[in-house]
């Protein structure tokens, strides 16, 4: 019978990942769900006793880390500044209370689901994953993380341990809509998240969109982002164009075709700005 | 195979789990608290909501030995004796319930919003309900019980 493993040390953990054929195992709320129909014979890391992945800090330079252990009810009940309201509305949809209770920033992000909540409103806060393996750690911009559909950057050997958060993202207004079938636990058809920084006299200096489930993984629109700098925030709605969106690359399935995605996305970009001009 | 050691319902157990044995079915087939119910088995019905250390999670979706050393509360925990918990009143003086099925995931999920949050509003008690899905009594009743367990609580 394949083994169950969970180490309280951090270096026990590496030393174990190691080796290969290991699956890393926190919140569960991925990984059960995945097994129903078969159990595999897998050797199981369980990450949930090292405290290197638990709690949310600021640190000196003034951004925040976040633990990959930390579950999204932590994320709601943390006190967080207001660039951090999308991110705070994403952990309110991902599943129900119970899920919350359980799944983990890090298992949402290394899940890399196109439609996975926590990635937008990360994106949109300039958001590094922190990876660590026996043989040292890495940091990589989340956009260089998740790959594509249930593919990440992350090696064999290596453990996500934390998601920092850099102190100029932290200094603006954030928001996140998403669109679903229905209004609760349901997987989203598009989402999309959003922070922007201004003068006092409301002028856009740095702004940061991103959308899920509109392409195999997350993605920031850097043609829009471009296009607001400079602008007063109350006409941030009205530089969009549909060119902005031409790097989306919309699926249709089950919960929605590929042109009521891209129009959905394009909704919910305008009145993410709109929300975001009316935040003070 | 493992030995795992919980407190349920304020006793301690353990039992040697093969190590892929879910906590519900330790709960049900170890342990023969059947009044945990599985549904889905996807993480999404709530049919399987107990508490863990005091907060309510999915049974279906963490492994028997993922709940070592906690201290672990199902339906069978609420009543004392004969004496229902004001939540299991609630729900059968305003027949928060038909065919049953979902009511034991249902009662924890209340039990622990009622606890976390003591005067959630209808509007908050149906968010609550989100990951609890009942697929008779449209949740009306369901509301009413869990507003008046709100007072008796």
């Amino acid at each position: 019978m394949a083994a169950y493993l969970r180490p309280k040390r951090l270096e026990d953990a590496l030393a174990t990942m190691a080796e290969p054929g290991w699956v890393v195992l926190a919140g569960g709320t991925d990984h059960f769900p995945a097994r129903v129909t078969h159990t595999p014979d897998e050797a199981i890391l369980d990450v949930t006793a090292l405290s290197e992945l638990k709690g949310i800090d600021r640190m000196a330079d003034g951004g925040l880390r976040l633990g990959a252990g930390v579950t999204w009810t932590e994320v709601i009940e943390a006190a967080l500044p207001p660039a951090c309201d999308g991110l705070k509305a994403a952990a309110r949809e991902v599943g129900g209370v119970q899920i919350q209770n359980r799944g983990t920033i890090g298992g949402n992000l290394c899940n890399a689901s196109p439609a996975a909540d926590g990635v937008p409103p990360l994106l949109s806060l300039d958001a590094e994953v922190e990876l660590a393996s026996a043989s040292g750690t890495r940091r990589l911009p989340l956009g260089r993380f998740i790959l594509g559909n249930r593919h990440t950057a992350r090696r064999s050997n290596e453990l996500l341990v934390a998601v920092h958060l850099p102190a100029p993202a932290l200094e603006a207004t954030g928001r996140f809509l998403k669109l679903g079938a229905r209004r609760y636990l349901v997987i989203s058809i598009v989402m999309v998240a959003g922070t922007l920084s201004r003068t006092a006299d409301g002028t856009i200096v740095a702004a940061r969109l991103a959308v899920g489930a509109c392409s195999a993984a997350a993605v920031r629109l850097p043609a829009l982002e471009a296009a607001l700098i400079g602008r007063p925030v109350t006409e941030a709605a009205a530089a969009l164009q549909p060119s902005h969106l031409d790097l989306l690359r919309p699926i249709d399935d089950g919960r929605a075709d590929a042109p009521y995605r891209r129009h959905a996305a394009a909704t919910l970009v305008r009145r993410c700005l709109n929300e975001l001009a009316r935040a003070a | 195979m493992p030995t795992v050691s919980m407190t349920v319902n304020g006793k301690q157990v353990s039992g040697e789990v093969e190590g892929r044995t879910l906590l519900v079915e330790f709960l049900r087939e170890n342990l023969r608290l059947t009044g945990t119910h599985v549904g889905c088995d996807t993480s999404q019905c709530g049919a399987c909501v107990v508490h863990i250390d005091g907060n309510s999670a999915k049974s279906c979706s963490m492994l028997a030995i993922q709940a070592n050393g906690t201290k672990v509360t199902t339906i069978e925990g609420l009543a004392n004796g004969d004496e229902l918990h004001p939540m299991q009143a609630a729900f059968k003086e305003h027949h928060g319930l038909q065919c049953g099925f979902c009511t034991p995931g249902m009662v924890m999920s209340a039990v622990d919003l009622v606890k976390k949050k003591p005067k959630a509003s209808e509007h908050e008690i149906r968010e609550w309900l989100e990951g609890n899905i009942c697929r008779c009594t449209g949740y009306h009743n369901i509301v009413k019980a869990i507003q008046h367990a709100q007072q008796t609580m």
